[in-house]
């Protein structure tokens, strides 16, 4: 049996990737740990429902959207800026670890997590929906519902969600700009 | 001459006004409930027939339509969006006061079959066309379930009605176009179990109200009995031997799916998950199957499993193809799986699905693009939300996606248009 392969390229935390050869039916989170050894994405359920798997893309008009990387094909990212939790944190000349994104801060003040395993996908949700704040703030008091809406899919099994909860909402409240006055 | 025809008209419209006001009052009406319904049940008859009314109410799904979404048990208020207005269902508990405590035997029986209710006409949104046809010991068992039942202190809710629809009491020209009084099922000739069947497909299960079309009056049109109809834009197959048989069903595996709601042809969707949830998962396996023997105009279940074959598959244009595997690789085979096969309890298989070897393109279309909610099924099988990729799709990508599936899979004519997709949207 032949796998058959087609080429793939795309923006991956800010790098050209590719074109590289990429069997026509192997899942993004696959491409991910195994071609580009980028292994936050988690593989949590497989079906689509944890979310422990998302990733941010970078649509044209610059707004950001989260996608599954567990059910959806590597190749439907051909030529799209893809970033995953790899790529949220700001990164010194060698590599290190130079500043947390906003998020990932948040979450760490709030000890937001206990094993992680969900953490990714939080960080990916939570990016996503202050960047939607930013392009459309919302008023103060749908502040937690909509922190719901858009995180409540997200899975996790240790925390009980309420310190993610709060870190996001507290970030909500503190950066300029999202809510409005 | 000219004062002859002026007589003539006038005399004319006089009877004409005569007439119609003679079937607005019912003159022309013919009850089907029996003189000797009149007489009450006693407190034993009716204790002793509750519980077969139990059954009764679950085959002819009372409940799903006698309670509003997280609203008290019986006490109405489902709302029934029809072009002329919404109708809510009412009360049928008990209460004396808002549902049908109040109510004899007799009358209980008229609003069944008759579809005049103690407090006026009924709509047909109410299915006593179908209803029509029960047995008198069946709507006695109903009767006596629900006047065992607990009362619900819930208020009807009024119906919002545009005129002249708001005046009950023109039910009575659809009733004298529409109603039958034919009210056996019973063909002689035929066995027990297709007479049952029968008896369950049209009289309880009221299948008809939604499978077989309406014709401009809303009435059913029996020449097209079970061949499929469309509702709110979503279509309700044909469920006749050819439609079923179309679909990948044999009469074995349709009874089981109409019980579990789950079978390789597909998982049920829209009204017909309700219909399993609040009503065939409960029926007897002898009704399932003889409703089945019956809808396959088959005496007895055959003893071996006869799936219909596979369809042929269509070629489509390269172009279609290529376009449509895009997004199947992309979005739908993490699921589907790459041979269309499916996830038990998870996602539903493509290559045998129903969905896909329907003539109309319609729900496989509006599933594409609007998904489908997660659903728990009998026997703790559950399926998992199917996304809406409205937001990710163009026109064209579904389409292709459409056509490819169809004509693959289901072997239908990639006939689905951009402007189809765009219908649905």
């Amino acid at each position: 049996m032949t796998i058959v392969t087609r080429k793939l390229s795309l923006t991956l935390n800010d790098k050209a990737i590719g074109p590289i050869d990429v069997p026509e039916t192997m899942m993004m989170q696959d491409f991910l740990h195994e071609y580009e050894n980028l292994t936050g994405s988690r593989m949590g359920c497989g079906q689509g429902i944890c979310h422990a798997c998302t990733v941010v893309v970078e649509k044209d008009d610059g707004s950001l959207e989260e996608m599954r990387t567990c059910i959806v094909g590597a190749h439907w990212f051909e030529g799209r800026k893809v970033r995953t939790v790899e790529g949220q944190a700001k990164l010194g000349t060698d590599g290190e670890i130079v500043a947390l994104s906003p998020v990932q801060q948040a979450f760490i003040e709030h000890f937001a997590f206990q094993c992680g395993y969900c953490t990714p996908g939080f960080v990916t949700g939570a990016t996503v929906l202050l960047d939607k704040l930013k392009r459309e703030p919302i008023e103060r008091d749908a502040v937690e519902q909509t922190i719901t809406d858009a995180l409540d899919r997200h899975i996790c099994r240790c925390t009980g969600y309420v310190r993610y909860f709060e870190a996001v909402r507290d970030l909500v409240l503190k950066t300029p700009g999202l809510v409005k006055a | 001459m000219l004062r002859k025809l002026l007589l003539a008209i006038l005399a004319a419209v006089v009877i004409g006004v005569l007439v119609a006001a003679g079937i607005f009052f019912g003159m022309f009406e013919k009850s089907v409930v029996a003189a000797d319904i009149e007489q009450q049940l006693s407190a034993d008859q009716m204790k002793a027939l509750a519980q077969r009314g139990a059954y009764v109410a679950v085959a002819a799904d009372c409940y799903a339509c006698h309670t509003a979404r997280d609203g008290a048990p019986w006490a109405g208020g489902m709302p029934f969006v029809t072009p002329f207005g919404t109708i809510y269902s009412t009360n049928i508990s008990p209460d004396k006061e808002n549902g049908i405590g109040n109510w004899t035997r007799a009358e209980f029986h008229r609003a069944v079959r008759d579809g005049v209710g103690k407090h006026g006409h009924l709509y047909p949104a109410m299915p006593y066309a179908s209803y029509r046809k029960m047995t008198t010991d069946d709507v006695d068992a109903v009767y006596a379930y629900l006047m065992n039942r607990e009362p619900m202190k819930v208020a009807n809710r009024a119906n919002d009605m545009s005129f002249p629809f708001n005046i009950r009491q023109g039910m009575t020209f659809w009733n004298l176009l529409n109603l039958s009084n034919k009210t056996t099922t019973e063909v002689s000739g035929h066995s027990p179990m297709w007479n049952r069947g029968r008896y369950v497909t049209d009289a309880l299960a009221h299948c008809g109200e939604c499978h077989t079309p309406r014709n401009f009056m809303m009435g059913m049109e029996s020449s097209r009995y079970l061949q499929g109809a469309m509702l709110d834009g979503v279509l309700a197959p044909d469920i006749t031997k050819a439609g079923l048989t179309q679909m990948g069903f044999d009469p074995a595996v349709f009874a089981t799916f109409m019980k579990s709601g789950i079978s390789a042809q597909g998982a049920m969707t829209n009204q017909m998950f309700e219909v399993v949830h609040f009503s065939s998962q409960y029926m007897t396996s002898e009704d399932l199957q003889a409703m089945s023997a019956y809808l396959f105009d088959l005496e007895n279940l055959p003893q071996k499993p006869e799936l219909p074959p596979k369809p042929e598959p269509i070629a489509v244009p390269e172009q279609t193809a290529t376009s449509a595997r895009e997004t199947y690789n992309g979005l739908c085979a993490g699921c589907h799986g790459v041979q269309g096969m499916g996830i038990p309890n998870v996602v539903v298989p493509l290559a045998t699905n129903a969905s896909l070897r329907l003539k109309d393109a319609a729900n496989l279309n509006r599933t594409i693009l609007h998904g489908i909610p997660a659903q728990r099924f009998p026997g703790l099988a559950r399926m998992q939300p199917m996304p809406a990729f409205a937001a990710n799709l163009t026109d064209q990508q579904v389409a292709d996606l459409s056509n490819w599936l169809r004509a693959t899979w289901g072997g239908q004519q990639p006939n689905v248009t951009v402007q189809d997709v765009q219908r649905l949207r």
